[in-house]
C-alpha cells in the first residue's frame, strides 16, 4: 500500500525541482480565477447596488382627490404591516413641490391646490426590489387608490438590465472557465511534457496510471489552491480600493467590500482554483499516459 | 516463460517488422537475440513488455496470452520484466539511487525497505558511494550498470536488454554482461538483443537470429546462417 505522504512528497519535490513551470501554472490559474472573480463581484455588486437603491425608495399610493386621507392612511398602515406612513394631502403635496424646486418654485404660482392628487407615503427603508413590489401590489387595495408608484419604471427597467447582464454573464463566466481550463491545461501540459521521460520510465518498471497520476493531481490542486487564495486576496483588496476610489468620485455608495466579494465568492474562487488545476492537471497528465 | 507462435507485426506502410515468429524461451535461460539493424529485436522486445501489440499470432508472456491482457493489468506484468535499454533511460535530474529506487516505489514497499534494497543492488555492482550522484556525473559503463540494477532490483523473473553494451567500449561492455550473467545464474530468464558479434562468441549461449523480421536461425550457431 503505498502512503498518501508518499504522493504528497512526490507532489511537493516535483514543485521544487521545477519551480519556473509551477510559477507559470500558478499565474495562469490566477489569471484566470481572478478575472472570473472580478467579473462576478462586478454582477454581484450590481445586485446589491439594485437592492439598496430599491430600499431607498418610499411608495406612494396616489389617491382620488375625493378619497378619504386619513381612512386611506389607516389602510395602508394596516397593509403596510407596521411600516411608517404618512398622509400627504394636495395642498401639503403642492407644499413640498414647490420647496423641491426652490427658486423655480414661482412657477408653480396660480395652480389651484388640487393639482396634485393626495397620497399616502410609506417608508421602506432596506426594502428589496422583490419586496417593494410585493408591497406596492397590496397598497393597490387602499380605498381611492388610483396609482403605486415606487419608482418602478427605472428600478424595474435597471433589473430587467441586470437579468440580461446575469444571463450573458453567466454565459460568458462558462466560457471563460471553459477557455481559463483549456489554458491551464495547456500551460500544465508543458510541465508534464517536460517530465515525459520520467512518466516514461515509470510506465516501464510497472507503475499503474494511478500511480503515475496521482502526484501530478496533488501537483495541480496545490498550484490551483494557491492561486485561488491569490485571486481571492488580490479580488479583495481590488475591491477595497476600487469602493474607495467610486466613493470619492461618485459620492457615498451603498456598498461595503463584502458586497462586491462576499466570503463565499472568496471561497468560491479559492476552491474553483483548486478545481481547475486538478481538472487541468488531470486532462495533461492523461494525455500523456494514453501514449503506450 | 516466453512463447510465440506466428507473430507478425506489421506497421502500416512498411515491411512487416515481424513476420511469422515462433520462438520458445524457457524458464532460466540464457538468449541472444541478434540480427542486423531493423531486423526486428527491438519490436520483438517492444512486445514482451507490451509497449506494442501484435499484428497477429500469438504471444505468451508467464503462460499469458499478452492479447488478452487488459491495459489495467499490464503494469503488473511488467512488474516481473526487468528493461535495459542501449541509452540506459535513466532519469539525469534522479539521483543514482532515486533511478534504482523507481521500481520498488511502484509496487509499494517502505522506504526503509527501498532503502535496504537499493544500497544492496548498488553495492553488488560497486556503486554505492555513487548513490547520491547524478547519471550524467557516472561514465557510460556505470550509468549502465544503474540501468542493470534499476531492472534486477525488483527481482524480475525476466530480464530484457535490448543492446545494452552497445555505447560501452569492450571493458564495460564485459562488466555489464557478467551482471547478466550473474541475474541468470540465479534464475532470471534473460534476453538480450545485441548485434555485437563479438559477444555472442564470447558467451556462448543460444542465439536467436531474425533476418527481416523473420527466425533465420534458433541454436548457437551463428556462424552458419552467414553472420551478421
Amino acid at each position: 500500500m503505498i502512503r498518501p505522504t508518499y504522493f504528497l512528497g512526490r507532489a511537493v519535490d516535483a514543485i521544487a525541482r521545477a519551480p519556473r513551470v509551477a510559477a507559470i501554472s500558478v499565474a495562469t490559474i490566477f489569471v484566470a480565477a481572478f478575472v472570473t472573480g472580478l467579473f462576478a463581484a462586478v454582477l454581484h455588486g450590481a445586485g446589491k447596488l439594485l437592492d439598496a437603491w430599491a430600499g431607498e425608495v418610499r411608495i406612494s399610493v396616489y389617491l382620488d382627490p375625493s378619497a378619504n386621507l386619513e381612512a386611506a392612511r389607516a389602510v395602508a398602515a394596516r397593509l403596510a404591516g407596521g411600516r411608517d406612513v404618512e398622509a400627504v394631502s394636495s395642498e401639503e403635496a403642492l407644499r413640498r413641490f414647490r420647496a423641491a424646486l426652490r427658486e423655480q418654485g414661482a412657477l408653480l404660482d396660480g395652480l389651484g391646490t388640487g393639482v396634485l392628487p393626495p397620497s399616502v407615503e410609506v417608508s421602506v427603508p432596506g426594502i428589496g426590489l422583490a419586496e417593494a413590489r410585493t408591497l406596492a401590489k397590496r397598497l393597490e387595495a387602499v380605498p381611492g387608490a388610483r396609482e403605486v408608484d415606487f419608482g418602478n419604471a427605472w428600478l424595474e427597467q435597471l433589473e430587467r438590465l441586470l437579468v440580461r447582464l446575469r444571463l450573458v454573464g453567466s454565459l460568458l463566466l462558462a466560457v471563460l472557465a471553459t477557455g481559463a481550463a483549456v489554458l491551464v491545461a495547456n500551460t500544465l501540459r508543458l510541465g508534464v511534457f517536460a517530465r515525459r521521460d520520467e512518466i516514461e520510465i515509470m510506465k516501464l518498471v510497472g507503475a499503474t496510471d494511478f500511480f503515475v497520476e496521482v502526484p501530478f493531481l496533488i501537483e495541480g490542486l496545490i498550484q490551483g489552491l494557491g492561486a485561488g487564495v491569490l485571486a481571492a486576496g488580490f479580488l479583495a483588496a481590488a475591491a477595497a480600493v476600487g469602493l474607495s476610489r467610486l466613493s470619492r468620485a461618485l459620492g457615498t455608495l451603498p456598498l461595503a467590500g463584502t458586497d462586491l466579494v462576499p466570503p463565499a465568492l472568496l471561497l468560491s474562487l479559492i476552491a474553483g482554483g483548486g478545481l481547475l488545476g486538478l481538472v487541468a492537471s488531470a486532462l495533461a497528465v492523461r494525455g500523456e499516459l494514453r501514449k503506450p | 516463460m516466453l512463447d510465440l507462435y506466428h507473430v507478425y507485426k506489421q506497421y502500416p506502410g512498411e515491411a512487416p517488422a515481424l513476420s511469422d515468429v515462433s520462438l520458445t524461451v524457457a524458464k532460466g535461460e540464457f538468449v541472444f537475440l541478434t540480427g542486423a539493424s531493423g531486423a526486428g529485436k527491438s519490436t520483438l522486445m517492444r512486445l514482451v513488455f507490451c509497449a506494442e501489440k501484435a499484428t497477429s499470432g500469438q504471444l505468451l508472456v508467464f503462460g499469458r496470452n499478452v492479447a488478452k491482457v487488459k491495459a489495467s493489468q499490464v503494469p503488473s506484468l511488467r512488474r516481473a520484466i526487468g528493461v535495459v535499454f542501449q541509452d540506459f533511460k535513466l532519469l539525469p535530474h534522479r539521483t543514482v539511487a532515486e533511478n534504482v529506487a523507481f521500481p520498488l516505489e511502484v509496487r509499494g514497499l517502505s522506504q526503509g525497505e527501498v532503502r535496504r534494497r537499493v544500497a544492496g543492488g548498488l553495492r553488488s555492482v560497486g556503486l554505492e558511494l555513487k548513490s547520491d550522484k547524478f547519471p550524467l556525473s557516472l561514465s557510460g559503463g556505470e550509468q549502465q550498470r544503474v540501468a542493470v540494477v534499476r531492472a534486477l532490483v525488483g527481482d524480475p523473473a525476466l530480464l530484457l536488454a535490448d543492446e545494452p553494451t552497445g555505447n560501452l567500449d569492450p571493458e564495460r561492455t564485459v562488466e555489464v554482461m557478467e551482471l547478466l550473467r550473474a541475474a541468470n545464474a540465479r534464475g532470471t530468464t534473460v534476453l538480450v538483443a545485441t548485434h555485437d558479434r563479438a559477444l555472442l562468441e564470447r558467451y556462448k549461449k543460444r542465439v536467436v537470429l531474425l533476418e527481416r523480421g523473420r527466425v533465420a536461425v534458433d541454436g548457437g550457431e551463428i556462424r552458419r546462417a552467414g553472420g551478421l
